[in-house]
């Protein structure tokens, strides 16, 4: 059996069992939900309802009830869908290349992360899908046999990698994360008592008998699944990234985008994290696993991916000084000091500064401070997606066209209802998900729990 | 009755066997089934059971899918087919537009019987067939429903006899009364309108009462035909040539938009905006609002409007001293001293040199005809023997009417053409109110009209026969274009069939013109003379008028020469919708004013001095709304925002006329009103909607017997108010970007190389070991297209120089690719969706030092100087071969054709506006809603409407909601003229095919053609040293070409 330093803090606390772990994960499936979750996801389902409302009026009456004009044709929208793309990153790069890494804390925290991206994922599809002026014609973004005359796709353009990239990222993670469920959902198939349950987690359960065929095809798949999505990790992102970088427009035409975009995407990522696992581990009682070390750890990825977003900025900065082309160097000083500077304050208030504020070692174990600080980073990720799409578009060469850009009620439903609808499907998944992927978390009892550690370490 | 029984026949009576077996069977005789299924050929048959049920399955679903079939809308066609009329073939017809004051020789293109576009006459019409906004969107007009569609008495709609039995019993019966019949028109131009009113004036006159024929104009002109009878003793009106002069000094005219006849005058001026024939001519303007003609001059200066006497006086004095003759007072050293250069200018060029002035006052307008007559400028640039038809309106004339009503002396007035409520609402109303018979002649329910007790539907002017002589030795026709849609008659008809005249009105016409022709038709017969004319549109005849003396005294002036040193003074001037006869105009309302580029609205333009000191809102955009203030001049009152216009002399203010319209209870069209942000209007209180801007001739005063469109002592009252204006452009300064617009000096122009005012951009490469700049055009990332010398390549080149962004180009563009009009909220969102704007740039001095590499800051050029240069841009497509936005759409909506057009194809669109985020010139617009249908655009697009949608073009597809739209190049008029070149079997001649915008472009300042084709003009311009193309840097290698904009200034002037 593996062993492992006394001093490494332990990543399961309290004495417990194999047993304990299945209780403390099926349990919850297993009873009534509680009446906090019923108001949370009524509240959630209520948002949520709301934004499919603006999004059928905006469906049904034009692009026009968003605040976009000839100059700015892209503002919430594509922001919204880079945003929430970007939170996707983490539940991937988690189970990935964590897994690859032979990190164990990510057992703890795979399963949600995953859940996490793969909502994300779904709130940030929907973004291209609606800005369409033409949403019933959507499918022809597909590379589909037609009779237009074999009329294809324009492989050059970037939107069309967006939807080529998205959907693999969406079908690979989709499945990463199933596989891992697979033996989770035969524990609570063999726990549940209601005979309907288990019908459903039987089916669920893909008939795991737990055989060590069974584990040991499990662990083949999730490690090729690792393999492919570990460069998914990095060229969702970059392909997003690209559909500015391509560009013309001066503050899109940058070719760090694709690097620049990945590590933003893994620090807003990391930040949703946090805000979820802080306020689930204590709904969930989840404490004991999702430990305050399991938070370090994510703050520590959250500052190296600050920094390196940090570095980005000043980086584009000193080349739009240095490039010495006057629309670049003007998009950089109209960012920092035009009409949208409180954006671009925010934005390097929120992404540069305050996760630098993560080396005090006492704050970054702390749960309030990080909990704070993990909506400021998503804020502020926001903000930069605003900064690079709406500054650059709002200003770009020819004068007479500037423009600003004021959303409407329907650009702000659309966004709002997008969260409300991203935590209905979370909180459907913490009711009825495992959301530990306990099998997996079994595995590292004996090396890195609490009591083994001490039980160790009195020998 | 039970009992009773029916027979089928008398078998069923006599129930024969035959029927009783018969009845039995349902089948009279056997059907061969067993034989049918027995036969053994069955199974070979080609249709078995299997096909069968193929088929049954087939015609179902066939049925079900042709069920789900788009509703068809059926065409009827023709029966007997009109010989002229080619189902999908345009036709032109030559004709002419007046209204009241311009005069346009204009082609009207029709389509299957319906006038869809007007562009100008330029091959045979007067004056260069130039046009402006106003004509080229007339043709809407034709299609507002809200036209009168017959006579009315009493607001009840009547029958042309009943009303013409009523009127002449009423004009008989006043006849009869004595006292006067008053006819009150505009300034009548047609020599048939004049004989009949000269005819009815003879039917009505009798021994007690007179029949009087007055002329007013809308915006008066009557002190210049005052002051030339003052000193010539002949009230008319001389003809100006700017083509002549060298040297113009214009005070306060602002003859390229709206003075006199702007469309005569931008065709002369174009002549002198040509650096290459090496002589410009040298404008200067003074005046106090920043007019279009003050944003192409060459040297503007600013002066009060209670300045501009003395400004001529100084100039007058400056020529004096060199002539030897004695100086008047009247001016300072101040004035004195701004007049200086343009003094000299215009004493070095004697004969070749113009002074006009825009004032209606007796004092100015003889200064100006002084000033012209010592610089020996009579029959050289403005002349006695040629003489302008228009502006015969007489202030004077005018007051005599007024007192004749007042004392009741009239008892019957006829208005045509003329609406003095709306001109003079207060005073006009009580005086209608003293005449017995009031009858307009109408085209709409407009204000005067409601007052009215008979109202006699006009014809538009499309609908019928008119002539028009609008200069000396000029004859125009106006043409019908399309049979009457309603039951209306030509205005001056109706004078006819009130004397008992029953001449068809065209006969009329041609009676005049023959009676008129004798003499001038020698060589042709009067049929001949005639369809000559009808086919050009007009005819030009030698003739002309006794010379007249202009050089009279001037000193009486001296006294009238009163400058208001403080407070605030006000110029009332005109925009693109001139005196508002056509504000119910969508296009017209849309299209932006050039200098302020605000649409769907008037407002106050201030100086952006007096704006910071008054602590209003100086900068205005989509949510900086304009603060309003109130103006006060003696007891008129009007509430305007105000927009900060550069360039306005500090202590003046300005307000456009034209505004205001559809009080009164008129009825004039759906887009006279505000319209609110979801659809409907706009109401006040009392549930009436508002109109659109406020009708500044409330301000007009009668100053030393003539009708002021300045007036001083104005108080401005700052309230706690804003107002959202609509403007297409939010931002004012070019930013110092010099690859976007390139302007020089001639100085520089004539004596540097071309690198010094137009150099290329270049890249610093390695090769070899050393760096070395290599033009753009070399540097490329991209397999290159085939596009030079490979069949045609379409470009255009606009000169910078010659465009002086009157809008014509933009509405002619509206109108020929059915661009969708969107209303004050969506171009206050930015969404317009002009496919051409003409893009306007207002210098500043930051902009000179960053060129010349000196510290600068950005936000301190954001703001315009205070009296800034000017430049107009006319921007759309730019065709790129390398289009930024064609690699980015993910469905190949956007793609080049092989002959150099960035072609759009809508229905594959699926608006992701990618292309246009990318596109680095801005001129792609998106639907961002359905504006045929949506409620918000009811009032506002033509489209919504079974009348406006008759002015659609057939040839260009009405865009869907979703897709992305933009400039295609007029693509419909390439294929026109290919396929009449492919007929005629020759190669597409230079020339041949012309964009909309290129065709209603005056100045000719935008010139479209064959780029491949060497010999084309188009192609020498683009290679010419000043070409250049728009923001070169970027790559994308665009075929529309600028020309560099050369002033005549001296010195050196910034921007290379």
């Amino acid at each position: 059996m593996h062993k492992e330093a006394a001093i490494r803090e332990p990543l399961i606390l309290g004495h417990k069992t194999y047993s304990d772990i299945t209780k403390d994960v099926v349990g919850p499936i297993m009873g009534r939900p509680s009446k906090t979750w019923f108001i949370l996801i009524g509240i959630a389902a209520v948002i949520g309802l709301y934004g499919v409302g603006c999004i059928l009026y905006l469906i049904g009456t034009g692009i026009g009830t968003w605040g976009l004009n000839k100059t700015v044709g892209w503002a919430w929208d594509i922001t919204n869908f880079v945003w929430w793309v970007g939170i996707g990153h983490a539940g991937t790069l988690i189970s990935a290349v964590l897994l690859l890494f032979r990190q164990k804390w990510r057992m703890a925290i795979n399963r949600s992360a995953e859940a996490m991206t793969i909502f994300a994922v779904f709130m940030a599809g929907l973004f291209p899908l609606i800005h369409m002026g033409r949403i019933w014609m959507a499918y022809w973004v597909l590379p589909l046999p037609n009779q237009f005359g074999s009329l294809w796709v324009n492989f050059n353009s970037p939107l069309l990698w967006d939807v080529f990239a998205i959907s693999t990222y969406l079908s690979v993670s989709l499945v990463f994360w199933y596989i891992g469920l697979i033996p989770d959902f035969a524990t609570i198939r063999d726990k549940v008592i209601d005979p309907i349950q288990k019908r459903m987690y039987t089916l669920l359960s893909f008939g795991w008998s737990g055989r060590a065929k069974n584990w040991n095809r499990f662990e083949e798949v999730s490690l090729i699944l690792a393999g492919l999505a570990t460069p998914l990790v990095f060229s969702v992102h970059s392909i997003v990234s690209m559909d500015f970088a391509t560009s013309v427009i001066p503050g899109w035409h940058t070719t760090i985008f694709p690097p620049y975009f990945v590590s933003g995407a893994v620090f807003s990522g990391f930040a949703m994290v946090q805000t979820l696992l802080i306020i689930m581990r204590k709904a969930m009682n989840l404490e004991n696993y999702i430990t305050i070390k399991h938070i370090e750890y994510m703050n520590i990825v959250i500052i190296v991916t600050g920094s390196i977003v940090g570095v980005a900025y000043i980086t584009e900065l000193f080349i739009s000084w240095y490039s010495g082309v006057e629309y670049e160097s003007y998009a950089f000083i109209n960012r920092a000091t035009g009409k949208y500077w409180w954006a671009y304050a925010a934005m390097m208030t929120c992404n540069v500064i305050s996760p630098q504020l993560f080396w005090v070692k006492s704050w970054r174990r702390n749960l309030k401070f990080t909990f704070i600080m993990s909506i400021i980073v998503n804020i502020g990720m926001w903000f930069e997606r605003f900064v690079i799409i709406v500054t650059s578009l709002h200003r770009d060469y020819v004068p007479s066209s500037w423009t600003m850009f004021y959303p409407t009620a329907i650009d702000i439903g659309v966004f709002v209802g997008t969260i409300g609808l991203f935590f209905v499907f979370f909180l459907m998944f913490a009711r009825f998900f495992p959301v530990l992927a306990l099998n997996e978390v079994k595995t590292i009892l004996k090396s890195s729990g609490e009591s083994y550690k001490n039980e160790d370490s009195q020998h | 009755m039970a009992d009773k029984k029916y027979w089928t026949g008398l078998e069923d009576l006599h129930k024969t066997e035959e029927f009783v077996n018969n009845s039995r069977k349902e089948f009279k005789s056997e059907l061969p089934v067993e034989d049918f299924l027995a036969n053994d050929k069955l199974s070979e048959s080609s249709t078995g059971r299997r096909d069968f049920l193929k088929f049954l399955g087939f015609s179902v679903t066939a049925a079900a899918v042709a069920a789900c079939e788009t509703p068809v809308i059926k065409s009827i066609p023709y029966v007997n087919k009109p010989e002229e009329i080619y189902p999908g073939v345009a036709n032109y017809y030559a004709s002419s537009y007046y209204n009241g004051q311009v005069f346009s020789s204009i082609l009207v293109k029709t389509r299957e019987g319906r006038p869809i576009h007007i562009t100008g006459n330029k091959k045979d019409g007067f004056f260069g067939g130039a046009i402006n906004a106003e004509v080229n969107t007339s043709v809407l007009g034709l299609y507002n429903a809200s036209r009168l569609q017959a006579p009315t008495i009493k607001g009840a709609k009547t029958t042309w006899k009943k009303f013409d039995s009523e009127v002449k019993a009423e004009l008989q019966k006043a006849s009869e009364a004595g006292g006067e019949i008053a006819v009150l028109t505009n300034s009548l131009i047609s020599p048939s309108a004049k004989e009949a009113v000269s005819r009815f004036s003879k039917a009505y006159t009798t021994e007690a009462t007179s029949v009087n024929h007055y002329q007013s104009d809308d915006v008066s002109y009557s002190a210049l035909a005052d002051a030339v009878e003052k000193v010539a003793g002949e009230r008319f009106v001389p003809f100006f040539d700017f083509s002549k002069a060298k040297v113009i000094v214009s005070v306060s005219a602002d003859f390229l938009r709206s003075w006199l006849s702007p469309t005569t005058f931008v065709n002369q001026y174009k002549g002198h905006r040509n650096p290459e024939s090496g002589s410009m001519s040298k404008h200067y303007q003074f005046e106090s609002i920043m007019s279009l003609s003050g944003s192409n001059a060459d040297k503007r200066i600013t002066v009060r409007p209670s300045e501009e006497l003395a400004t001529l006086i100084s100039i007058y004095n400056h020529l004096a001293s060199k002539m030897g003759m004695a100086p008047i007072s009247g001016s300072n050293k101040e004035l004195d001293a701004k007049t200086k250069k343009a003094a000299s200018d215009l004493a070095s060029h004697k004969g070749e040199s113009l002074v006009v002035a825009g004032a209606n006052n007796l004092a100015i307008q003889s200064m100006v005809l002084k000033i012209n007559a010592i610089l020996s400028n009579t029959e050289k640039t403005i002349f006695t023997t040629k003489r302008f038809n228009n502006a015969q309106g007489s202030d004077k004339g005018l007051e005599t009417l007024k007192a004749g009503i007042k004392a009741g002396k009239v008892k019957a007035l006829i208005l045509i053409d003329s609406n003095p409520v709306y001109t003079n609402g207060e005073e006009w109303k009580a005086l209608l109110k003293k005449v017995p018979t009031t009858i307009s002649v109408a085209e709409f329910k407009d204000e005067t009209a409601v007052d009215c007790k008979y109202v006699a539907a006009k014809d538009n002017y499309l609908e019928t026969w008119n002539d028009y002589s609008p200069v000396t030795g000029m004859y125009a026709i106006g043409q019908p274009t399309i049979n009457r849609l309603y039951s209306t008659r030509n205005a001056y008809h109706n004078l006819l069939a009130w004397s008992g005249d029953n001449t068809a009105y065209l006969d009329f016409i041609k009676g005049v013109w023959l009676r008129g022709s004798e003499g001038l038709t020698s060589d042709l017969t009067f049929t001949s003379f005639w369809n000559k004319a009808l086919h050009n549109g007009g005819v030009v005849v030698s003739e002309s008028a006794a010379s007249a003396n202009l050089n009279g005294s001037v000193d009486w002036v001296s006294s009238q020469s009163k400058i208001q040193k403080d407070g605030f003074e006000l110029s009332m001037y005109q925009n693109e919708l001139g005196t508002g006869t056509n504000a119910n105009n969508p296009w017209l309302q849309e299209l932006p004013d050039p200098i302020t580029k605000v649409t769907w609205d008037n407002y106050v333009t201030m100086s952006l001095a007096d704006v910071e000191a008054m602590g209003l809102n100086n900068y205005i955009g989509e949510k900086d709304h304009a603060s309003v203030v109130k103006v006060v001049v003696g007891k008129t009152e009007l509430e305007l925002p105000v927009y900060p216009t550069p360039g306005q002399k500090t202590g003046t203010i300005g307000i456009a006329l034209g505004y205001g319209r559809g009080e009164n209870g008129s009825d004039l069209g759906r887009s006279t009103y505000q319209t609110a942000e979801y659809g409907g209007y706009i109401t006040d209180a009392e549930g009436n909607p508002l109109s659109i801007g406020e009708n500044a001739f409330k301000f007009v005063q009668t100053i030393n017997g003539n009708t002021s469109y300045s007036v001083g002592k104005v108080s401005i009252e700052k309230l706690d108010k804003t107002y959202p204006l609509a403007c297409t452009q939010t931002h004012n300064t070019i930013m110092g970007r010099e690859s976007i617009v390139k302007e020089t000096d001639l100085h520089t122009f004539k004596t540097s190389d071309k690198h010094h005012y137009n150099h290329g951009h270049t890249l610093a490469m390695h090769e070899n070991g050393e760096t070395v700049q290599k033009p753009i055009a070399e540097v490329d990332l991209w397999d290159s297209h085939p596009v030079e010398h490979v069949g045609h390549r379409w470009g255009m080149a606009i000169d910078l120089t010659k465009c002086i962004g009157c809008g014509a180009c933009v509405t002619s563009c509206h109108s020929e690719n059915n661009v969708p009009v969107v209303g004050k909220d969506e171009v206050l969102r930015s969404r317009d969706m002009h496919w051409l704007r003409i893009d306007r740039y207002f210098s500043s001095s930051e902009d000179q030092k960053k060129h010349n590499g000196e510290e600068f800051s950005y936000k301190a050029m954001e703001i315009a100087d205070d009296e800034p240069t000017v430049v107009h841009m006319p921007m759309m497509c730019q065709h790129c071969n390398h289009a930024p936005c064609e690699t980015v759409c993910p469905v190949a909506a956007t793609t080049h054709s092989n002959e150099g057009l960035n072609q759009m194809t809508y229905n594959r669109c699926i608006g992701t506006r990618y292309c246009a985020n990318n596109c680095p010139y801005k001129v792609r617009r998106f639907n961002w809603f359905n504006y045929q249908a949506y409620k918000k655009f009811t009032d506002v697009n033509p489209a919504q409407d079974d009348m406006g949608r008759l002015v659609l073009n057939p040839d260009v597809t009405v865009r869907a909601r979703g897709v992305m739209e933009k400039c295609s190049m007029c693509v419909q008029r390439i294929q026109t003229g290919k396929l009449d070149a492919k007929k005629a079997g020759t190669p597409v001649k230079d020339g041949a095919i012309q964009t909309a915008c290129a065709e209603a472009c005056s100045m000719d300042a935008i010139t479209f053609g064959d780029l491949n084709d060497d010999k084309s003009i188009v192609a020498d311009k683009s290679k010419s040293d000043r070409g250049y193309m728009a923001l070169e840097e970027v790559g994308a290698k665009p075929n529309i070409y600028y020309m560099v904009k050369v002033r005549n200034t001296e010195g050196s002037s910034h921007h290379s």
